[in-house]
């Protein structure tokens, strides 16, 4: 790394300015940070100490070599034209744990920016507490854009690529794409530094169970050019935990087989994939992404769906027409429903939904108590031809 | 107009436009509102098209497949696919597809719609944001 060299250069320069006696310009400011570990098993706490210029207050950034993807959409709009942009910003060079460790006494300031709930903004937050400071890491990736279009949404494509952004606008998309792929204040901002009289500070940064392996770098700063050498730690894990690479997370592999196969055995019993109950399992279970898991649990359940048609045809539990003619009915709504809200989902009524379901599935539930069915003369027809079936299944085993 | 389809020597005859208008509109609402809408074609076929519940679940599989197809493709363009988690999940899913019709054939429609009316509850629990 350049910038490490320069660092070192620098802090050599430091070191032997005092040879030029007492005239010479005041030694460069130097910020140094240690650690008491070199290596962590399945992430830990990290103790971190060091020493900086007297009444400087120090931000410490923490961040994992690992890259991960991410990607924000700008459909906010715009004060000046009033339109909105439809802009796709992507990187696929994110750090996969990134954390900046904020002086104890901006503790308040990051209660209130947790208080904004899920529309926080990172870029505020950061500025608000002085943490911009420290943002270094992330600062640089590269970041694709595209300008969407409704069809180009639609059929599963990104839009026309744009040129590459300029550096200051690039900081500030890098933002946007860091927090809409980490979502929460805590993940990526904690006020933990102390710091004496003298400049010299301690913090504790926890790497929590889960947090991607490899290498973390920790860098005191105190002033945008002042950044100190990074302190290394390795973080291990052993089979059958494994490192998702997207996901940025690593986890026991049984656990999410056993998951899937388990939900996507009762979804395909109910006539539906499994992702709803799979996702928000995934989700309670491991520090995992949600567009990620959206995004990896959905191809799943398709082949569990594939494999549920499949398996249900040979028993004659289908009809191909009205799936076949449903199915076409689904595709076209959900080819216009994007159109019909410019490409936002209106999260906060869902829960209408939820009260239909309610409704549809007492409906269903009713349908299989004694006085649906004395009224419904195929239904017994067909309950007495299972009970019928059962009974030569039964023979035919003994 | 309407459509037969034929079960265990029973015919039943159910209403396709309404089946179809259904689904469209669950479709729209569900990619609007931000919600997975696949398990809504459960109750539409049994309780609004009245169709039994062993076809219930393979066709409703199959008409879902089509925007689960589509959503995929959404999220892979987005860079929202984790290759490692899939190949975990992926030998599972296909075991899932064959396990759930083997155990279908041997419970009774019943049980098999009170299954549906658990998953549809979670879903629904879900929704209004219980979890």
């Amino acid at each position: 790394m350049p910038r490490n060299a320069l660092l070192a250069a620098l802090a050599a320069l430091a070191l032997t300015a005092p040879a030029f006696g007492e005239e010479a310009a005041p030694a460069a400011p130097v910020v140094t940070v240690n650690i008491d570990k070199t290596q962590l098993d399945n992430g830990g706490v990290i103790n971190i100490s060091g020493t900086a210029e007297p009444g400087k207050p120090v931000f410490l950034e923490v961040w994992n070599e690992n890259k991960v993807r991410g990607s924000y959409f700008d459909n906010k709009v715009d004060k000046e034209t009033g339109q909105k942009p439809n802009k796709l910003y992507i990187s696929s060079d994110l750090p996969a744990f990134y954390r900046i460790v904020l002086p104890k006494s901006e503790h308040e300031k990051l209660a209130k920016v947790k208080a904004d709930g899920k529309g926080w903004s990172y870029s505020a937050a950061l500025k608000e507490t002085g943490g911009d400071l420290a943002y270094w890491a992330p600062a640089k990736t590269s970041i694709a854009s595209y300008q969407t279009s409704m069809s180009a949404s639609m059929s599963g494509q990104r839009g026309e690529q744009l040129p590459a952004l300029e550096d200051k606008e690039g900081r500030k998309r890098s933002m946007q794409i860091m927090k809409s792929r980490f979502r929460s204040v805590d993940a990526l901002l904690v006020a933990g530094v102390e710091q004496k009289e003298d400049g010299s500070f301690t913090a504790q940064v926890k790497i929590p169970e889960g947090a991607p392996p490899g290498k973390y770098l920790i860098v005191a700063t105190t002033d945008k050019k002042v950044r100190s050498t990074p302190a290394t730690v390795e973080n291990n894990i052993a089979f059958p935990m494994r490192y998702m690479r997207n996901a940025g997370t690593s986890l026991n592999i049984f656990i999410p087989f056993f998951v899937a196969l388990a939900l996507a055995t009762f979804g395909v019993l109910m006539g539906a994939g499994g992702g709803f109950v799979i996702n928000p399992v995934l989700l309670m279970l491991f520090p995992l992404p949600h567009n990620v898991v959206a995004g990896t649990v959905t191809p799943t359940v398709l082949f569990s769906q594939a494999s549920g048609v499949v398996n249900y045809s040979r028993i004659k539990f289908i009809s191909w027409k009205v799936g076949i003619a449903m199915g076409l009915a689904t595709l076209a709504g959900a080819f216009i429903g994007p159109a019909l809200t410019d490409l936002i989902t209106l999260d906060e009524f869902k829960f209408i939904f939820g009260w239909i379901l309610f409704f549809l599935a007492a409906l269903m539930f009713w349908q299989t108590t004694p006085g649906y069915i004395a009224k419904n003369k195929k239904e017994q027809a067909i309950l007495k031809e299972f009970q019928k079936r059962a009974e030569e299944a039964a023979l035919a085993k003994t | 107009m309407y459509m037969y389809v034929k079960f265990w020597g029973h015919e039943f005859k159910i209403n396709i436009v309404v089946g179809c208008i259904g689904a469209f509109l669950v479709a729209v609402l569900s990619s609007m509102f931000g919600f997975g809408g696949g398990p809504f074609m459960v109750p539409l076929m049994a309780v609004v098209l009245g169709l039994p519940m062993y076809v219930v679940v393979g066709s409703s599989l199959l008409a879902i497949f089509f925007s689960t197809m589509m959503s995929t493709m959404k999220h892979y363009s987005l860079g929202n696919f984790d290759l490692d988690l899939f190949l975990v999940m992926f030998p599972a899913a296909l075991l899932a597809g064959w396990i759930g019709p083997k155990i279908a054939k041997r419970l009774n429609p019943l049980w098999v719609k009170r299954v549906a009316v658990i998953g549809l509850t979670l879903l629904g629990l879900s929704l209004v944001g219980v979890f």
